[in-house]
């Protein structure tokens, strides 16, 4: 079968039986799902692994739906990954985030499954799944645990609850979890390529992290002073000003020319709360907002340009660019920019690329 | 004494990569997500032991042997 998608808006269990009935009579091996949080984790889980019980089934609650060309909420996506597509998987949970991440035992288990150890794993044709709890702050810790044992790419995203900030979950055939990761490793047969865009240009302004408090995502200081006065002065507003400019200028962490994106949340005591760890020392620039539309599709465009197929997408997308794609109107054109590929995704509470990240979309075109 | 720790750093990812360049980027990229800039040294850097150490914990990490 080649990649296919459905969604759903219904209620459970008639969810899982629209998603399977558009699912038709194909055998999935693999179907990744995202859901609102309306539905109940532990009975979704469940009901998908019945539908499905010959795939493994992985999923997330989000803070939106991505299916096809439109950007949904209150409703269930499904990704159905065929035999053509997937060869050897294998999956993981990592529990107890908050207390101690630690990533031996599920990559133990997920090599007993795959037969070879991960570090052994050819990285063209291996591409790693994580989705997170939003909501345990442990991503990073998290995605540097899984960035020393393995080379092969590792994207996904932070499970939502459509901004409330109570609950996420992470699903894996048939439980579901709060506080926990689940893993998933997957042979793709035709390859993959991964696209992380992000619509910021750097301002060529920098600031050092002098002073952190790095559990809390907390910047206390920069360049020696209090993190809000050197956030102002480097942008030239006033300390009063700034926490209105966090959204369109956060900071960026510069790999190569490359921002990967750490956005301001909110002003404590003059020092500056984050939505992703800064370690004391690191240089970051100022960033300036650009479109996001406009650097989508251009970031799509050159992947376009490569002249290699698209068979599906998946789109981790944070729920700051949906907020403002909602604001502005832009949720269509947003979408048209997959249109005619098998795509799915969700909005959500931080993105999974190398590290965690904020205000970008990680997206896995599937060969 | 000067750059230990460009030396060490290159040693790690040259270990990591096995000459695989994407491998090789991606490493790089970890350290900077880690809070080491790779390009921040040069062979003139004085051997910080601060730095040191923690190079020689991120090789740990990483499963390196230097």
């Amino acid at each position: 079968m080649s990649i296919t998608t459905a969604y759903s808006t219904k209620d459970l269990p008639d969810a899982v039986a629209d998603l399977k009935g558009q699912c038709g009579d194909s055998k999935p091996r693999v179907v990744i799902f995202f859901a609102s949080s309306k539905y109940d984790p532990g009975d979704l889980s469940r009901q998908m692994l019945a539908a499905f019980p010959e795939a493994r089934v992985a999923g997330c609650s989000t803070a939106g739906e991505i299916v096809g060309n439109s950007m949904l909420s209150q409703s269930v996506v499904a990704m159905f990954l065929g035999g053509e597509t997937v060869g050897r998987a294998a999956s993981a949970v990592v529990e107890n985030l908050r207390c101690h991440v630690s990533v031996g035992d599920a990559f133990s288990k997920m090599e007993e499954q795959l037969g070879a150890p991960v570090s052994s794993l050819d990285i063209e044709r291996y591409v790693g799944f994580v989705l997170a709890d939003g909501l345990s702050g442990s991503e990073e810790t998290l995605m540097e645990k899984i960035g020393d044992r393995a080379d092969i790419f590792f994207v996904g995203g932070s499970a939502g609850d459509d901004l409330k900030f109570q609950s996420t979950h992470v699903m894996l055939d048939g439980k579901s979890y709060s506080n926990a990761a689940v893993l998933l490793i997957l042979e793709l047969k035709r390859g993959f390529d991964i696209v992380k865009t992000q619509s910021f240009r750097a301002s060529g302004k920098t600031l050092v992290a002098t002073k952190v408090d790095e559990s809390n995502r907390l910047v206390v200081e920069f360049d020696d002073k209090p993190a809000l006065d050197a956030y102002a002065q480097v942008l030239g507003v006033s300390p009063e000003e700034a926490p209105t400019q966090f959204f369109k200028h956060p900071l960026g962490l510069m790999v190569d020319g490359d921002p990967f994106v750490r956005s301001p949340q909110r002003v404590a005591d003059r020092g500056i709360h984050f939505y992703c760890q800064i370690k004391e020392g690191m240089e970051l620039q100022l960033l300036e907002a650009t479109g996001i539309v406009t650097q989508t599709r251009e970031a799509m465009e050159a992947r376009k340009a490569t002249g290699e197929p698209i068979s599906g997408i998946i789109d981790f997308q944070c729920i700051l660019r949906t907020l403002q794609l909602r604001a502005e109107n832009q949720c269509d054109r947003y979408g048209a920019i997959f249109a005619g590929i098998p795509t799915a995704g969700f909005s959500t509470y931080g993105e999974a690329y190398l590290g965690h990240l904020n205000q970008t979309s990680t997206v896995l075109v599937f060969r | 004494m000067a750059g230990q720790i460009k030396s060490m750093i290159e040693t790690i990812i040259q270990k990591r990569s096995h000459g695989n360049s994407t491998i090789a980027l991606t490493t790089k990229a970890k350290f900077v997500l880690k809070g080491v800039n790779p390009d921040r040294f040069d062979l003139r850097s004085p051997d910080d032991p601060a730095v040191l150490a923690k190079i020689k914990a991120i090789a740990a990490e990483m499963g390196v042997s230097l």
